[in-house]
């Protein structure tokens, strides 16, 4: 798994693909304050992008990707 | 290039020459549904077989054809001249990205554009009701712009709103005036692009010299519960200076979501900043203009830099006043520009650039179609382009009627277009009435006239040109329609010269056979020289005949060689031949018992023998299924026992000197040697005494016995028990071999070893008991001379140590049970020759060593054919016969 969910925080690692978007956006549902790290992550596919893109949740770490971390950090302000 | 591709190319111009076939017999009968549908199921086949590879190009252009062959096939499109004619040109297109694959092995990067207009102008004719409509008109006008349709011309108030940081805009403006276009890209995927495997972000992230980026999301659902995560609501938007051509490639896959404009440089010229306060008067204002007109370009910048340490930097008027700046620099003689930017300083609201559209359009680099100039101002070029249209014109106009007298409305149509495109270039747009009005003429006639004379009259007011040879820049600046229908139509004649220099030839494989089997005649009559070069010296006593005929034979020896190693090239092909099937079949298998199963192909450029091959196809795919069925476990069975929930099935094709070595290596449950045994005692295949004794790995090799099955249910899928003794007998009628090894819970490996060839045997010939027979170099490891000191007893058996290795000897006098005993040579040392069997090394003794010879291996037949201690029968070049002993079998 790309993501692993804990308790109240996501965690990324390397290529999150198109399937985890769905447990992704339930997840954010369930957990509206849950919080993102993405150090980890060196891409996410588009379908989990529009999900972080339309719940907007707080990022606990960034990206260590430079170049996604500068795509994220502007569309998820 | 990979042999799928090269297969790919030479089916491709197959089908390429029956559309074209095809389309002809169409003309002259247009109504015939099996020729359509002919034609249909041609371009559908050759579609999907593109899809294979990575040609976008390719596969965009057969899509339009095959999505138009169906429109007409189901009859919603009538067929006509013009249909044929855009088929034809589309498949002229391909034909020309196959030379360039073939050549190069890839599609060039300038395709691009043509694919997506020849595929515009197929769909066009679908969604025209009256197919006799030509797609020029929507070509020619989208088109004029230098870019291609792909970059449309565009008037100021369709430019995209521009939001930058002032350093940002001011880079984009000095790339755009230093003459690197800078591009608007609006990316919008489209919705169900995920489930094509797209990752429209990864893609976004490939745009190169971004200066700027964004993505929007149009979320359509109420709430985020209802928000459908795998429907792709994304907008990308860049500002990019990369060139057109790369970003061309980037997107070839997708250009219809592509939505490019090009910024001219003025567009980023922006002041922002805060409007409350300002520091600027009129005055300053007035003055600053005075200098500029007195061109005292120097003047304004002092002022304009005083001022700006005057001001804060954050304000409106600063940002304004520091552009003023950038303008001054980089554009000096834009002094409109310059005067409109210092005059919004008034209202510190931004200037509207689209009031000097005529200055702006002369020192930017875009070229707006709207200029109202006079024509006598146009570049010689431009002239000479406009004159080459409007002569093709007049020579459509003057072609005869087609056959049944009509006027094609088509036509005539096409044509007005096209003069209505060329006298918008030169900014004669006024002449776009009359042009109509000659149309309606013609069309209410049915005949060219009004539109010729219309034509005549309008010629005589352009300036005529002196210079009639053709300018190559035609293509780049009319991309029009009269330039697409000969653009391709070189093709035609070039067809006979790329036909004579295709490399490829199709033979009949019988024909092959035919000249095999000659060969092989060949290199045996070839065998008989040496023995006339003997009788010569025995018989005759002639040494230097002997001589000769011997060093003769050594050059027909070279070249029969080489004849024959050529021959068997012609007939070796890849094993990818039978893999390819397995993924698909590998895939409904699994997917109908429910398991899941990763399936790695190996080694699939390793060749073997066209025969080889094909005997090898159906064992396979028995092994494949009766791997999947019993070998692999259901996902849950298998995560009990700690594996993966997809288990692994391994193919893998290699090559070990002159044999193919094909192993089928799967992890699942092993075959569990008590099942096997019970099973068989159960069928009365081995009795109880053996029951008791029979090793594990005798065991599992019962699964190739004949009748065994230890399936419980037939399936339609393996249980029948002819599965593993049939895959057996297919392998050793080729020569080949078939083993397995299983460890329970870990997986089963099943490896067939098979000849590279069968047509030539290179044998050994040997001398026991005063016969000769041949042992097939293919098993023979070596040839050793063992003292008899040195041969062993171990109670009833023979052995010696070799190399540290015990070798059991057998004597070949014992095994083709004829009671006489082995002749050592006169230092009391047995001839024992090596082979290996079943993958250990035994030595037989024999008498005497002879040479090795290339024999055809005739399998014996009829009575003889039961004899399972041979393995055929040879001709000699004396004319003698040679038993061809089966090791395998003797031991």
């Amino acid at each position: 798994m790309a993501i692993e969910f804990k308790k109240n925080l996501a965690v990324f690692s390397d290529f999150v693909g198109v399937e985890e978007a769905e447990a992704l956006l339930e997840w954010l549902l369930k957990n509206p304050k849950g919080k993102i790290n993405l150090a980890d992550c060196t891409h996410i596919h588009a379908s989990n992008l529009q999900v972080l893109m339309a719940v907007k949740p707080t990022i606990a770490a960034q990206s260590k990707d430079e170049d996604l971390q500068l795509w994220l950090s502007t569309l998820l302000n | 290039m990979n042999s799928l591709l090269e297969q790919f190319l030479s089916e491709a111009r197959d089908f390429l020459q029956g559309i074209g076939e095809k389309l002809m017999q169409l003309e002259s009968d247009p109504t015939s549904t099996p020729l359509m549908t002919e034609l249909f199921r041609f371009v559908h086949t050759l579609k999907g077989n593109s899809g294979l590879f990575d040609f976008p190009e390719m596969t965009r252009v057969l899509h339009a054809s095959e999505d138009l062959m169906d429109a007409v096939r189901n009859g919603r499109v009538g067929y006509s001249q013009k249909l044929a004619d855009e088929l034809l040109e589309a498949m002229d297109f391909v034909g020309v990205l196959m030379d360039e694959i073939e050549a190069e092995g890839e599609i060039g990067k300038n395709h691009a554009t043509t694919a997506t207009e020849l595929a515009q102008a197929l769909r066009s004719l679908i969604s025209d009701s009256k197919v006799s409509t030509p797609v020029a008109e929507q070509v020619s006008i989208d088109s004029f712009s230098e870019d291609g349709p792909a970059v449309k011309a565009i008037s100021w108030d369709e430019l995209p709103t521009l939001n930058l940081a002032e350093t940002v805009a001011i880079e984009l403006y000095r790339c755009a005036i230093n003459g690197d276009a800078v591009f608007w890209i609006e990316y919008t995927p489209e919705p169900e692009c995920f489930f094509k495997g797209e990752d429209p972000f990864f893609l976004a992230r490939q745009v190169p010299d971004n200066a700027w980026r964004n993505a929007i999301l149009n979320n359509t659902a109420s709430s985020l519960v209802e928000m459908d995560v795998f429907s792709s609501q994304l907008v990308f938007q860049f500002l990019t200076s990369a060139p057109a051509e790369e970003l061309d490639d980037l997107f070839r896959y997708v250009p219809d979501q592509i939505h490019r404009i090009e910024i001219p440089a003025l567009a980023f010229v922006k002041p922002i900043g805060n409007t409350d306060e300002s520091v600027i008067d009129d005055d300053f204002i007035n003055n600053t203009l005075l200098l500029l007109e007195n061109d005292d370009l120097d003047g304004v910048a002092r002022t304009i830099k005083t001022m700006l340490e005057l001001s804060a930097p954050e304000l409106w008027s600063s940002s304004a006043l520091r552009w003023v700046l950038q303008l001054i620099e980089l554009e000096p003689q834009n002094k409109a520009a310059q005067r409109l930017l210092l005059e919004s300083l008034r209202t510190l609201t931004p200037p509207d650039w689209s009031t000097l559209t005529h200055s702006v359009q002369i020192n930017s680099i875009t070229t707006n179609p709207v200029i109202s100039v006079d024509i006598s101002e146009f570049p010689e070029t431009l002239l000479r382009d406009f004159h080459t249209v409007i002569n093709a014109q007049r020579e459509i106009l003057s072609l005869p009627a087609n056959t049944s007298g009509e006027w094609s409305v088509g036509r005539l149509k096409s044509v007005a277009v096209s003069l209505i495109g060329c006298y918008r270039a030169i900014n004669q747009a006024h002449e776009v009435e009359a042009i109509d009005a000659a149309l309606q003429n013609a069309l209410a006639e049915n005949s060219p006239t009004p539109l010729l004379t219309w034509l005549e009259s309008a010629l005589t007011n352009v300036p005529e040109l002196t210079v009639t040879e053709e300018d190559p820049q035609i293509a780049t600046i009319f991309p029009v329609a009269t330039q697409n229908e000969v653009k391709f139509g070189r093709r035609v004649e070039d067809t006979t010269a790329a036909a004579t220099a295709s490399k490829t030839l199709k033979v009949d494989q019988d024909k092959i056979d035919r000249l095999m089997n000659l060969i092989g005649e060949m290199v045996v009559a070839k065998n008989a020289l040496p023995y006339l070069a003997n009788r010569a010296e025995t018989v005759f006593g002639v040494r230097d005949l002997a001589r000769e005929i011997k060093a003769q034979y050594a050059v027909i020896n070279r070249v029969a060689e080489e004849m024959q190693d050529t021959i068997m090239q012609v007939r070796m092909m890849p094993v990818s031949f039978i893999f390819q099937r397995f993924p698909r079949m590998v895939r409904d298998i699994s997917r109908k018992l429910g398991k899941e199963v990763e399936l790695v192909l190996e080694g699939e450029t390793t060749e073997a023998d066209k025969n080889i091959i094909e005997a090898l196809s159906d064992p396979l795919i028995h092994i494949v299924r009766n791997s999947l069925d019993h070998g692999l476990e259901q996902p849950d069975v298998r995560l009990a026992a700690g594996k993966n929930a997809a288990g692994k099935l391994l193919i893998r094709a290699s090559q070990e000197s002159d044999r193919v070595l094909i192993e089928i290596i799967d992890d699942g449950k092993g075959i569990n040697p008590d099942v096997i045994k019970h099973k068989a005692y159960e069928k009365g295949l081995i009795d109880e005494a053996t029951l008791e004794r029979i090793s594990d790995q005798d065991a599992v090799n019962l699964v190739f016995a004949a009748g065994f099955s230890t399936a419980d249910v037939i399936s339609d899928l393996s249980g029948r028990g002819v599965g593993m003794d049939v895959v057996r007998s297919a392998v050793e009628k080729v020569n080949g071999t078939v083993g397995i090894e299983s460890e329970v819970g870990k997986g089963t490996r099943l490896y067939l070893s098979l000849p590279l060839s069968m047509a030539v045997t290179n044998v050994m010939i040997i001398q026991s008991n005063q016969q000769i027979f041949g042992v097939p170099m293919d098993i023979v490891v070596e040839t050793v001379r063992v003292p008899s000191i040195h041969i062993q007893r171990i109670k009833q058996k023979q052995t010696t140590v070799l190399r540290g290795r015990i070798v059991p000897l057998l004597s070949l006098n014992d095994l083709l049970a004829s009671n006489v005993a082995q002749l050592p040579n006169e230092d009391n040392e047995f001839a024992t020759l090596i082979v290996r069997v079943h993958g250990e090394h035994v030595g037989i003794l024999v008498d005497e060593f002879r040479e090795t010879v290339d024999i055809i291996l005739k399998p014996m037949t009829g009575i003889l054919g039961g004899l399972a201690g041979y393995s055929g029968a040879a001709l000699l070049g004396d004319g003698s016969v040679l038993m061809v002993l089966n090791p395998r079998e003797l031991i």
